[in-house]
């Protein structure tokens, strides 16, 4: 096959560089009218009464509409989620009802004149009201609601619950030779700031419903809005011009529902755009979370017993959190060869605005949790943190939490590549002065979200080819590099000659979404069967024309040639052409999901994902200096040895490390959400919620690992997504490191990092979660434990 | 009153009132949509433009205070869509991601530039210290910008 | 110039006598507008949307000048933080307010915001320039229909929630001494945010760095700046050691009710000044 194109340049870069790129808030539509959302200003309350009279007589209001015009319910793993407040107001900023007006002013005033009567209800705003004594029920008729997924258990203010159980902690906990390590972790949350906020524009033509709209997951958008506006899903039509940011934030159906439900009422186009305010105060955000996790370790460093209990709060709908449950198996049960674990992930409602996807999503303070409890591990035990983890990282034929069997030695060798870098590069102490130095290497166990993917793949008379998917740009350049470059390698083009059709669910078929790493495996193994399946027929058309049989032909720089005598072949154009006279225009589909790699029977219960299909390491390592006066941290030097798989575009992978190691400097130093008495959130946009900007980063060093086992196309894996998740993990152990201290808590604001200098803040204290790890169950684990031990008995280290 | 407003060397008129941000003038009246009005409180840097050759943010600035004053947007920078030497590093440095705060990230540098054709690595990121990009981390922008 | 705006009208004024003048005739439906950085964010703020009837300062020309003579330095309301910065960067004395004037915001702000409009933001707690003007001893020329007068900083921030209709802040004038001085803020990233506190030091040294005056203000700490008048006491007399200064500055944390605030507590604002004041010491010591 002909070579692959690296480094293909970016086809968006040019008009996004002339600023004439149309994301969807920079859409013109003529006629369109604008909307505006009625938030409730409380966090919790009975709805008595909601009056739009006034504010349909306003001058140039079109249509206003509450929970009576979308009574359904929506959610993943549960349906709990209704369009507009219905009946109850769960949380502070919660839309209660929708105007489209001929100006967006005139929506403004009128959804501000709807008269809404509320009753205050008692309010639980943090996960240890939620889950205390008496706690009031954000859904207190979740037995009614229709469960979309059997498996979870779920029960009053636990929106889902998952538990891992391999192997006999139990066993390993009371041994006498083990040390036993106990950590406590709290988190916030983190605010995507994606720099196009989520916008829609919606519109009925024919009888369906066209919407324009900033999203990574066209068909979500596509079913859940016609779920709501009680249609088929084939009468919504989703395209998606270029994304301005999503991060995760727009994994999820968001406005799109509203703008659709306006659109069919004031029978007119409806534009519905967030505000910066509106962003903040009802972002999807990156989930806060409790961790207590505890370790029985044998002074050897062997690990013989885990358990751990993880609480994210899901705010109040469950949303995206319900899946993440799962993702704590494979990263606070990752990296590690562990004798014996049990792990209980639960998702908890609050009054508060609900959370989302964030790149690596629970991965990454999951990851902080884990490398900060190894430290202290090593701490306990007396050992070195890098021997460690040479140690006990999961290496080929190891098992993972949920007993799967990895494959490949690759975090080892990643571990000793970073020594590599270590060793070439001086250290950066002196530049820390009369700070406190610290540095840290920390490892981390990521994947790749397979899942369901289509494509298509065009041969034009020309010689080009059109690929048709509904994947979106949000970015990454995924589907501008990595997309193109697959169907060229497989059709001998050049990449440039890949034409790829911006996303419309009317066009391709269907698609989990942008996210997850995804975008260069699943779509990419999809246009590469499709792309396959045009070179089948192309081969087969030419291989009438050249009398040679079609195992004698190739594929290169838009040629077909009898192999061994170059230049007697026929262009591709010219092979299309015949094509479409003899056996009309050569076209090919190609799909793919998951091969669903299998996990040990009976380990996981309550999982959407048992084992990954395809997992991915990194390996980060940095320098820091704390002030001692003011606690600000310094990054000095941050490296990062990922492992890629293979690089397609080295050069945009290094964007997106340097990118998402930034974001993660973020998270772990600057980025606060904290969440008022009134349940709202407190940082309104860019003044008080801190982004890192050009002075508060460094180059990362990188070195690409590659050759990793992957079922990705080419030997690809996804890229973008896992630069941030160990960053956290990072700067966390090398401020404990700094400073002598016990790092618990994220972001390391300079206030935060002062008060643990200073030995002001008080130790934290989970009294919502149970000291036994059993109590903390719903769903007593009697029949999963009894075939959990079973299983796990040959692998389980005898006392 | 109309505000007369010159926009990229063109005498252009608006129907605006003239505390409508500068921004909102752009892209609703004059379809300049390059400018992006991200945070509209100074602090991203999205809609920076070059007001008499300094770099402003246009979400602050209020119409009526730009009259008679020369505009610059980034639609200005490539008019015969042969990219300026500075959009051309970015483009060959393979930079851009989802490219919403390049925009404003070219006027500030442009601006910038212009009194600075030197600059060290420290003065483009003091020079960029009003500019966030949510995707990109910086340093590789910074990158292109110094092999000018 | 009179322009249409949603509500009123928008005056650009291009004399002192013209703005002083429109604003008494507009009364209490007006408002000054100098750069606007402040008056755009206000419906940000939580405040009404901009429904006032402004009168634009930026193109009266005596406003945008700085007037360095023997004895004082003369700056016009409308003067940007960029020019102001630029103009005064080899000025003996000055340092506190250029630094002030060069790190607050960032440069696509600080070539609009105005010294006149950083004063006058009554409800801004983290105005750089206001600590580094008590710290010069700065006073400020406010003129009226009823003439100009001229009064201290600190008079001035007591009144200027509550200027009558037509009355401007139009120059601020530094007397030119032997001091020197220092502006030492605290953003929590490096660059780009409000600062969260606020120490700004001038101090004339004799002998052996003896200290013969001092003053200091501290910003951001409370909702408006003030002077450290213990400070102050406790530095005059002894020689200036950044140790000694920091400790001292330790003993009279009780001088202050600090503010909390979303990006810091109260407490934190506190517990920086030592090291604050530690800094700007040792940036006035003469460099052996
Ligand atoms: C992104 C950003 C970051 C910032 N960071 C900082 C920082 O780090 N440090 C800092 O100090 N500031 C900072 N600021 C605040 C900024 O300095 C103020 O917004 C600015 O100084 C106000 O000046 P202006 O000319 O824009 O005032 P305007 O907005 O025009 O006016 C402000 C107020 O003063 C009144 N006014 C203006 N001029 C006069 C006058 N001559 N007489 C009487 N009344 C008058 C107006 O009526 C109004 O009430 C920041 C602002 C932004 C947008
Ligand atoms: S939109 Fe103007 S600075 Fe952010
Ligand atoms: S490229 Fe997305 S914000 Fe900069």
């Amino acid at each position: 096959m002909a070579e692959v194109t690296l480094n293909f340049p970016r086809r968006d870069a040019r008009d996004k560089l002339r600023g004439r790129t149309r994301y969807t808030i920079d859409r013109d539509v003529s006629g369109v009218l604008h909307a505006a959302l009625l938030r409730a200003p409380v966090p919790s309350a009975r709805i008595l009464r909601i009056d739009t009279a006034a504010a349909r007589a306003m001058p140039g209001v079109r249509a206003v509409v509450t929970a009576e015009h979308a009574p359904g319910r929506h959610g993943i793993g549960i349906a709990d989620h209704p369009l507009f407040a219905a009946g109850r107001v769960r949380y502070h900023g919660e839309p209660m009802a929708a105007v489209a007006a001929d100006t967006l002013a005139q929506a403004q005033a009128a959804a501000a004149a709807i008269v809404v009567e509320l009753e205050p209800l008692p309010a639980v705003i943090t996960m240890a009201e939620a889950l205390g004594p008496s706690a009031s029920l954000v859904h207190p008729d979740w037995r009614d609601y229709e469960v979309l997924v059997e498996g979870g258990a779920h029960g009053g203010n636990v929106a889902w619950e998952a538990t891992v159980l391999r192997g006999d902690p139990e066993a390993a906990f009371a041994r006498a030779d083990v040390t036993v390590v106990e950590s406590l972790f709290r988190v916030g949350r983190q605010n995507h700031l994606s720099f196009e906020p989520r916008a829609a524009i919606a519109a009925f033509e024919d009888g369906r419903c066209h919407i324009e709209t900033s999203t990574q997951a066209p068909w979500t958008v596509r079913n859940v809005t016609a779920h709501l506006l009680d249609v088929l899903p084939s009468a919504v039509r989703v395209t998606v011009p270029a994304v301005g940011g999503g991060f995760g934030l727009k994994f999820d159906c968001a406005l799109e529902p509203y703008a659709a439900l306006l659109a069919r009422h004031a029978e007119a186009p409806v534009r519905l755009v967030n505000s910066r305010q509106e962003e903040m105060l009802t972002c999807l955000s990156r989930e806060n979370a409790e961790i207590r996790i505890r370790s029985a370790v044998t002074k050897d460093g062997e690990i013989a017993g885990r358990e751990a209990v993880v609480l994210m709060d899901c705010g109040a709908y469950g949303g995206e959190q319900i899946f993440l449950t799962t993702m704590t198996a494979h990263t606070l049960g990752g990296n590690y060869k562990l004798g014996s674990v049990r792990l209980a992930s639960r998702a908890v409602y609050t009054n508060t605005a609900p959370n989302g996807a964030f790149r690596a999503c629970n991965g990454t303070y999951n990851t902080f949790a884990l490398e900060r409890h190894t430290d202290e591990i090593c701490e306990a035990i007396g050992m070195d943190p890098l021997e460690f983890r040479r140690r006990n990282v999961l290496g080929d034929g190891n098992l993972g939490a949920t007993g799967q069997i990895f494959e490949g030695d690759v975090l080892g060798p990643m571990l000793d590549r970073m020594a590599g870098l270590r060793a070439a590069r001086p250290s950066k102490q002196a530049q820390a002065g009369d700070r406190l130095y610290g540095r840290a290497t920390t490892v981390g166990t990521w994947f790749v979200f397979v899942g369901p993917s289509a494509a298509t793949v065009n041969l034009n008379a020309d010689g080009s080819a059109t690929l048709v998917t509904s994947g979106v740009e949000i970015g990454s350049g995924s589907m501008m590099q990595g997309l193109p470059q697959i169907v060229a390698h497989t059709l001998g083009l050049k990449p440039q000659d890949v034409v790829v059709r911006a996303a419309d669910t009317d066009a391709g078929g269907y698609d989990v979404g942008v996210g997850g790493g995804r975008t260069t495996v699943s779509l990419g193994a999809a246009s590469m069967a499709a792309a396959s399946e045009v070179r089948r027929k192309l081969l087969d058309v030419a291989s009438g024309m050249l009398q040679t049989p079609p195992e004698g032909l190739t594929l290169a720089n838009g040629r077909v040639e009898i192999a061994g005598r170059p230049g007697t072949g026929a262009s591709i154009a010219e092979v299309a052409v015949q094509a479409q006279k003899l056996v009309g225009p050569i076209a090919g589909s190609g799909s793919f999901t998951g091969p669903g790699v299998a996990a040990m029977p009976g380990c996981a219960a309550g999982h959407f994902i048992d084992a990954l299909d395809i997992p991915v390491f990194a390996v980060h390592e940095c320098e820091v200096a704390v002030d001692p006066d003011t606690g600000h941290v310094e990054v000095l030097s941050y490296a990062v040895v990922q492992d890629v798989g293979r690089a397609l575009n080295p050069r945009a992978i290094y964007g997106q490390i340097q990118g998402g190691v930034t974001q993660g400097l973020g998270y772990a130093l600057h980025e606060e959400i904290s969440i008022g008495a009134d349940g709202s959130i407190r940082q309104s946009g860019f003044e008080t919620y801190r982004v890192p900007l050009a002075q508060d980063v460094v180059p990362v060093e990188i070195s690409l690992f590659e050759g990793a086992p992957s079922i990705g196309p080419l030997g690809t894996k996804g890229a973008g997504e896992v630069p941030i998740l160990n960053v956290a993990a990072a700067i966390a152990c090398a401020v404990a490191n700094a400073t002598g201290r016990r790092v618990q808590e994220l972001p390391l604001t300079p206030p935060r990092v002062l008060e643990l200098l200073l030995g002001r803040g008080l130790p934290l204290d989970f009294p919502h979660i149970a000291t036994a790890w059993d109590d903390n169950l719903l769903r007593p684990l009697a029949a999963a434990s009894w075939q959990g031990r079973r299983m796990a008995g040959p692998d389980a280290p005898g006392p | 009153m109309a505000l007369l407003l010159t926009v990229n060397g063109e005498d252009r008129t608006s129907g605006h009132g003239a505390m409508t941000p500068l921004v909102d003038v752009l892209r609703d009246e004059f379809h300049l949509k390059g400018a992006k009005p991200v945070c509209r409180e100074g602090f991203c840097g999205a809609c920076t433009v070059l007001l008499d050759d300094h770099p402003v943010m246009a979400c602050l600035l209020p119409a009526g205070l730009a009259v008679g004053a020369r505009i610059r947007t980034v639609e200005s920078l490539a008019p015969d869509g042969a990219l300026s030497p500075l959009q051309q590093v970015m483009e060959e440095h393979d930079v851009v991601q989802c490219g919403m705060c390049f925009p404003g990230m070219l006027m500030s540098l442009s601006g910038f530039l212009a009194v600075t054709p030197r600059p060290t690595r420290d003065e483009v990121k003091a020079a960029l210290s009003g500019n966030v990009c949510r995707c990109t981390g910086y340093e590789r922008i910074i990158d292109a910008v110094l092999s000018l | 110039m009179r322009m249409k705006t949603g509500a009123d009208t928008f005056h650009v004024a291009t004399t002192l006598h013209g703005a002083v003048a429109a604003l008494a005739d507009r009364g209490h439906a007006g408002a000054p507008l100098a750069g606007a950085t402040w008056i755009m964010r206000a419906p940000l703020r939580g405040g009404p949307q901009q429904d006032r009837s402004y009168v634009a300062l930026s193109r009266i020309d005596e406003l945008r000048r700085v007037e360095i003579g023997e004895r004082d330095i003369t700056i016009g309301a409308c003067v940007t933080h960029a020019a102001l910065a630029s103009a005064l960067a080899h000025i003996d004395g000055c340092a506190a307010l250029v630094q002030a004037a060069a790190s607050s915001a960032n440069p696509a702000v600080r070539q609009v915001a105005t010294i006149g409009g950083n004063l006058c933001a009554w409800d801004f707690a983290s105005a750089d320039l206001v600590p580094a003007l008590i710290c010069l001893a700065a006073n400020v020329e406010l003129t009226s229909p009823d003439g100009v007068e001229r009064i201290s900083m600190e008079r001035f921030l007591a009144r200027r929630s509550e200027l009558a209709p037509g009355t401007l802040l139009s120059r601020i004038v530094v007397a030119r001494t032997a001091c020197g001085s220092a502006h030492v803020r605290l953003p929590l990233r490096r660059s780009g945010d409000y600062p969260v506190a606020i120490v700004s030091l001038a101090v004339k040294l004799g002998q052996n760095s003896t200290v013969l005056t001092a003053r200091a203000a501290v910003g951001s700490v409370e909702v408006v700046a003030r002077r450290w008048e213990t400070l102050e006491a406790g530095l005059v007399g002894r020689p200036l050691d950044p140790q000694a200064a920091a400790a001292l500055a330790g003993r009279c944390l009780d001088d202050f009710v600090a503010r909390d605030g979303v990006e810091a507590a109260g407490w934190y604002r506190l517990a920086v000044l030592p090291s604050l004041v530690r800094r700007a010491a040792q940036a006035l010591l003469p460099h052996s």
